[in-house]
């Protein structure tokens, strides 16, 4: 019988996956909660943030276990997790992932990175940090990330047991894709064993977030009356780096034949054209990817009849050095 | 009977509100679900559907052209005698709110699941009580579910209640979006379905549609002195309901071990202070006073479990002894002094001259805003210091609404596209051939329109690899100047306009996905009147475009007629998916025939959608507007001429209508780099045609036969993860039915182009 290791005040223990949608945080949480209710006895819950639940966007997952007899009543997010897991590292540069850890919280990253490389990365104040190449062993094994993190929380958990979560794997899994419960297995039991963990030290060189909401800049005082947006164009602000899973185009200049194709086909408008004059003529020439707003769908790479966008690992291009600006 | 009932095992299972509820709509057995998706509740469908592929239940799914239409069904059904199911949230709830009365005041019993969510405007997914509390006077028993538990155990008391002889009403279960209806928690269900069976009972129909030797006649036209007693009967029925719900309830909790009540308090016997806080904000709520406890401090917890009909008595003998009394609403009745269970609750304690509750109210956790145990503890002292002092300062307020950054200097990224750059170039012209009747469009250089500024810009939220932008690209690069565009409901306007950010950067409008086209034409005339009347610059001009998904023209097909058949100044694009993308993919008439979607599962029992495509481009031809037109992102020449020719038609004649075959890499189930192939093979296999109807000349502009490009529909079809069980041999028959059909739209598109007249 599994005994939890720490519980808050009301009894819980937390975990938080912090993801973007399309990698299956959602499921990894549905499958936790069942390992952990059906398979080892605990009481709990499971659920996630919803937005526009679109894929590449930001998403949360959330776990909770008491003891069997414990009840749950608290339906809002977690905010001081015990377990944090983070399926796709980029995230970090646009949210506080780790807000709410403390010096005992146990945190599970998805990188290719050392260990001291991804803690200075995540600017990880304290704690414990298991690091997984989920990419590289789910590539390997033809599987969806999920089941390859699951793998090293359940390491990072220290209480789950391994048997139990590759129950609720085989469980979720064979009702509908049987033929994937082997090769998810297999991916999991890599995660477990592919860690490399470093006890982080309280070196104050990063300092710990507490949990809290932040205010909009936009309220009841200053807002346009009727949620009426006056900024126009705002979303250039945002970064979408984070939505791509590893892979991006990468523009060569010299194959390209300015045909318009990769312009017609990119949804995120990240081909970036400017005029020159050529023979006396002005025109428009292709000078290549603004991957701020690229997502990593690879259709200017499909469509581009004259080899001038190829598909690379993200690891490989310097996308701050590469990428253009765009002119409205 | 009764051996079955003695055998009433239970099931620990993780499930959700919504799977809780499609669980005990299993069991029910219902005949009929009238159903139209909207989050958070479309996952009840979806489950039941999944069910029904698997062969599970025999409930008739029908999926309405909208919620109205989905509650008009669900009426009929309920005419007809037999069990009948539905489940909605926020606007969907309001669309179909008309029949709410028609279904209590012709006394026909069935069961709603309302799961809660904010009502638009601006658009909200997430839970709060806005939608529920529009229910409290349609005559409805509403029961609710402050966890999945309930979610499965309400649905099945709600049967009962409402089929009891003397009561004989509909019955809403209401449970919390995505708190309770996305939430997994350990429930328990009754293994077999004969308890579930056994407990409400066969269903003993009154007057109804289907008996031949009794015709009755069902809604008549009653004004006074009559509807006044129909009225008195229904608060009759409803005063029957108050008499029996505590004895099912009784009876339920004896077969379950769940025993539930009217009202649910939470150490409130030697309260002094307490909070009133329905569904799953009660839960925790408990971990504030637990807290509070244990310092010390006398607070208590209140909730009614049944809204209709209202527990007067147990609410008043709740109230007795408290000194203060926080009402927390997750609604508002606008400057009605707080929420309606604000209203009622002093309007009931009122009626009680030993009662001495102070009661104010708080407004809390609108549009989905979390609950955590410290607001409670905020809402529960603040009742305290109520009880000690004796006094209400502040009867009325807001929980958690913040003023914003009053310091902050809002800052554009960019200035309204200047009116020199916002063209297609000099020499681009649009010349009409007389003897053919088709307009040609010359000087169209795709290189050159590069340059042209972006209406709609970078940083939108779409899935990598969306067909809308795309879209929406080729089509803005044939518009010349200003525009204004309306959006639907959909991924394009979700994706595009979180608040406080939007990617637009010309003037934007949504309105709900039933009514852009209407709301358009209104805004359009708004135009032409301000202009006649001298209030606008003769030389201002717009073009109008509303941007709507396939869903959009499911439930918005009539506002769309109408516009079309009044012939306003304006251009509809249409972006078609083939499915509700916006909610995880439901059907929607569009979608292609025998594709699996959430509510058309492949499996044993169900070979996925059962009908064929709608042809929507026909279906508009038909009201006679000037142009119509269909484009595809594989032929971006094609695409951008036919905009610039909407734009002339929309500006000189009337309505246009263009639509679009738009890939959904995440509904599709295909890779998001190949969707240029995947459309390009939609098209070639002609379940897309390229072609126009200008002023009812119809015209192929793209002949994938005279090519010898066209393919078998298979050769799509296996493109896709939603479609590729057709070219396995159990769907043989279906994918010669497609086929078929395919080939005789192309046939009649054909002959239409070979004769003018057609």
């Amino acid at each position: 019988m599994s005994d939890l290791p720490v519980r808050d005040e009301y009894g819980f223990y937390e975990i938080r996956l912090e993801s973007i949608g399309g990698l299956g945080a959602n499921l990894a949480g549905k499958i936790l909660a069942e390992a952990g209710i059906l398979n080892l006895g605990f009481n709990g819950s499971s659920f996630s943030s919803y937005g526009s639940e679109k894929r590449g966007s930001p998403v949360k997952a959330f776990i909770r276990f008491c003891d069997s007899d414990c009840e749950v009543r608290i339906n809002s997010p977690v905010t001081e997790p015990h377990l944090i897991a983070v399926f796709q590292e980029n995230l970090k540069q646009i949210l506080p992932v780790l807000m709410g850890m403390n010096d005992k919280t146990r945190v599970v990253v998805n990188t290719a990175r050392t260990a001291p490389a991804a803690r200075d990365f995540l600017e990880m104040p304290g704690g414990t940090l298991y690091c997984v190449d989920a990419l590289k062993i789910s590539r390997e094994e033809k599987v969806k990330l999920n089941t390859t993190i699951l793998g090293a929380v359940c390491r990072a958990s220290g209480f789950l047991a391994k048997e139990a979560l590759e129950q609720a794997i085989s469980d979720t899994l064979g009702k509908k894709y049987a033929w994937l419960v082997p090769a998810n297995l297999k991916a999991f039991n890599r995660g477990f064993e592919e860690v490399e963990i470093l006890e982080v030290p309280d070196d104050g060189k990063y300092p710990f977030q507490p949990f809290r909401e932040s205010p909009p800049r936009w309220g009841y005082g200053n807002a346009p009356i009727g949620g009426t947006i006056t900024e126009i164009a705002s979303t250039l602000r945002n970064d979408l780096s984070a939505s791509r899973e590893g892979l991006l185009p990468f523009f060569i200049r010299d194959n390209c034949t300015d045909c318009t194709l990769c312009e017609s086909t990119c949804p995120d408008y990240c081909y970036v054209w400017r005029e020159v004059e050529k023979d006396g003529r002005k025109t428009m020439v292709n000078t290549g990817i603004n991957y701020q707003y690229c997502k990593g769908c690879l259709r200017c790479v499909d469509i581009c009849p004259s080899q001038a966008i190829e598909a690379r690992n993200e690891s490989e291009v310097d996308t701050k050095k590469l990428s253009r600006v765009s002119i409205w | 009977m009764t051996e079955v009932i003695t055998e009433n095992k239970q099931v620990t299972v993780v499930k959700s509100g919504n799977e809780m509820a499609a669980v005990a709509a299993k069991q029910i057995n219902y005949h009929v679900m009238g159903f139209y998706p909207i989050t958070p509740s479309t996952q009840i469908a979806e489950t039941v559907d999944e069910m029904k592929a698997n062969g599970e239940h025999d409930i008739k799914m029908i999926p309405g052209d909208g919620e109205h239409g989905a509650a008009g069904i669900c009426y009929g059904a309920a005419t007809g005698g037999g069990r009948v199911f539905n489940a909605t949230s926020a606007n969907g709830l309001l669309y179909s709110l008309e029949q709410l009365p028609v279904q209590s005041g012709t006394r026909f019993p069935m069961v709603l699941n309302v799961v809660t969510r904010s009502f638009s405007g601006p658009l909200d997914i997430k839970g709060d009580h806005s939608d529920l509390m529009t229910t409290l006077n349609m005559g409805w028993i509403i029961l609710l579910a402050k966890d999945p538990q309930r979610g499965y155990d309400m649905n099945i008391i709600a049967v009962k209640i409402g089929e009891q002889e003397k009561v004989r009403l509909p019955v809403i279960v209401s449970s919390d979006g995505f708190f309770t209806s996305h939430q997994k928690r350990r429930v328990q269900y009754f293994e077999n379905k004969e308890t579930v069976q056994g407990f409400i009972g066969p269903f003993k129909a009154g007057n109804h549609a289907l008996d031949a030797a009794h015709p009755v006649t069902i809604g008549p036209y009653m004004n006074e002195p009559d509807l006044i007693n129909n009225k008195k009967q229904l608060s009759l029925a409803m005063a029957a309901a108050y008499e029996a719900l505590p004895g099912i309830f009784e009876e339920y909790g004896k077969l379950s071990g769940r025993k539930y009540s009217m009202v649910e308090t939470f150490e409130l016997e030697d309260a002094e202070a307490a909070l009133f806080i329905l569904n799953s904000s009660f839960d925790t709520a408990k971990e504030a006073v637990i807290r509070l406890r244990k310092e010390g401090k006398k607070v208590g917890l209140l909730a009614a479990n049944v809204l209709r009909p209202w527990p007067y008595h147990e609410l008043i003998s709740a109230c007795k002894n408290l000194r203060a009394l926080c009402v927390a609403d997750r609604q508002d009745s606008f400057s009605g002094q707080g929420g309606n269970m604000t209203l009622e609750l002093k309007a009931t304690l009122q009626d009680d001259p030993q009662n001495r509750t102070r009661v104010f109210s708080r407004i809390y956790g609108l549009g989905g805003k979390d609950f955590y145990v410290g607001d409670a503890v905020a809402l529960l002292n603040e009742a305290l210091e109520v009880a000690v002092s004796g006094r209400v300062k502040n009867r009325y307020d807001y929980l958690g609404a913040s003023s914003g950054d009053l310091n902050y200097q809002a800052e554009s990224m960019l200035e309204p596209i200047p009116q020199a750059k916002s063209g297609l170039p000099e020499n681009f012209n649009l010349v009409k051939d007389e003897t053919t009747g088709i307009t040609k469009v010359k000087g169209v250089n795709l290189r050159e329109l590069t340059g042209m500024p972006k209406r709609v810009v970078s940083g939108h939220r779409a899935c990598p690899g969306c067909g809308i932008f795309p879209n929406l690209n080729l089509f803005l690069k044939g518009i010349s100047g200003n525009v204004v565009v309306l959006f639907q409901t959909g991924c394009a306007m979700v994706v595009t306009t979180g608040f406080p950010l939007t990617s637009f950067r010309v003037t934007y409008i949504h309105n709900l996905f039933q009514n852009g086209a209407a709301t358009l034409s209104g805004l359009v005339e708004m135009f032409q009147e301000k202009k006649r009347r001298g209030e606008i610059p003769v030389d201002d001009d717009f073009t109008f475009i509303m941007v709507t998904g396939d869903g959009g023209q499911d439930i918005g097909m009539g506002p769309t007629i109408g516009t079309a058949l009044r012939n306003h100044k304006m251009i509809i694009l249409e972006y078609d998916n083939g499915g509700y993308m916006n909610t995880g993919y439901q059907m929607s008439f569009t979608t292609p025939f025998a594709a699996k979607t959430t509510t058309s599962h492949i499996g044993p029992a169900q070979h996925g959608k059962n009908f064929f495509h709608k042809d929507t481009a026909q279906i508009i031809a038909a009201t006679n507007i000037p142009y119509v037109c269909t484009v595809a992102e594989c032929n971006p020449l094609d695409y951008v001429k036919k905009a610039a020719k909407a734009q002339k038609y929309s500006s000189e004649r009337g309505l246009v209508y263009v639509k679009a075959i738009s890939a959904c890499p995440l509904n599709w189930g295909d890779n998001p780099r190949l969707e240029r192939r995947v459309i390009q093979a939609g098209v070639d296999c002609c379940f897309f045609p390229l072609y126009e109807v200008e002023e009812g000349i119809t015209n192929i502009t793209y002949d994938p036969e005279k090519l010898k490009k066209k393919t078998p529909v298979g050769d799509w079809l296996k493109m896709m993860g939603r479609t590729r069980h057709l070219i396995e041999p159990e769907y043989a028959q279906e994918l010669e039915m497609f086929q078929d059909e395919v080939d005789r739209r192309w046939e009649r598109l054909k002959a239409r182009h070979e004769h003018s007249l057609l």
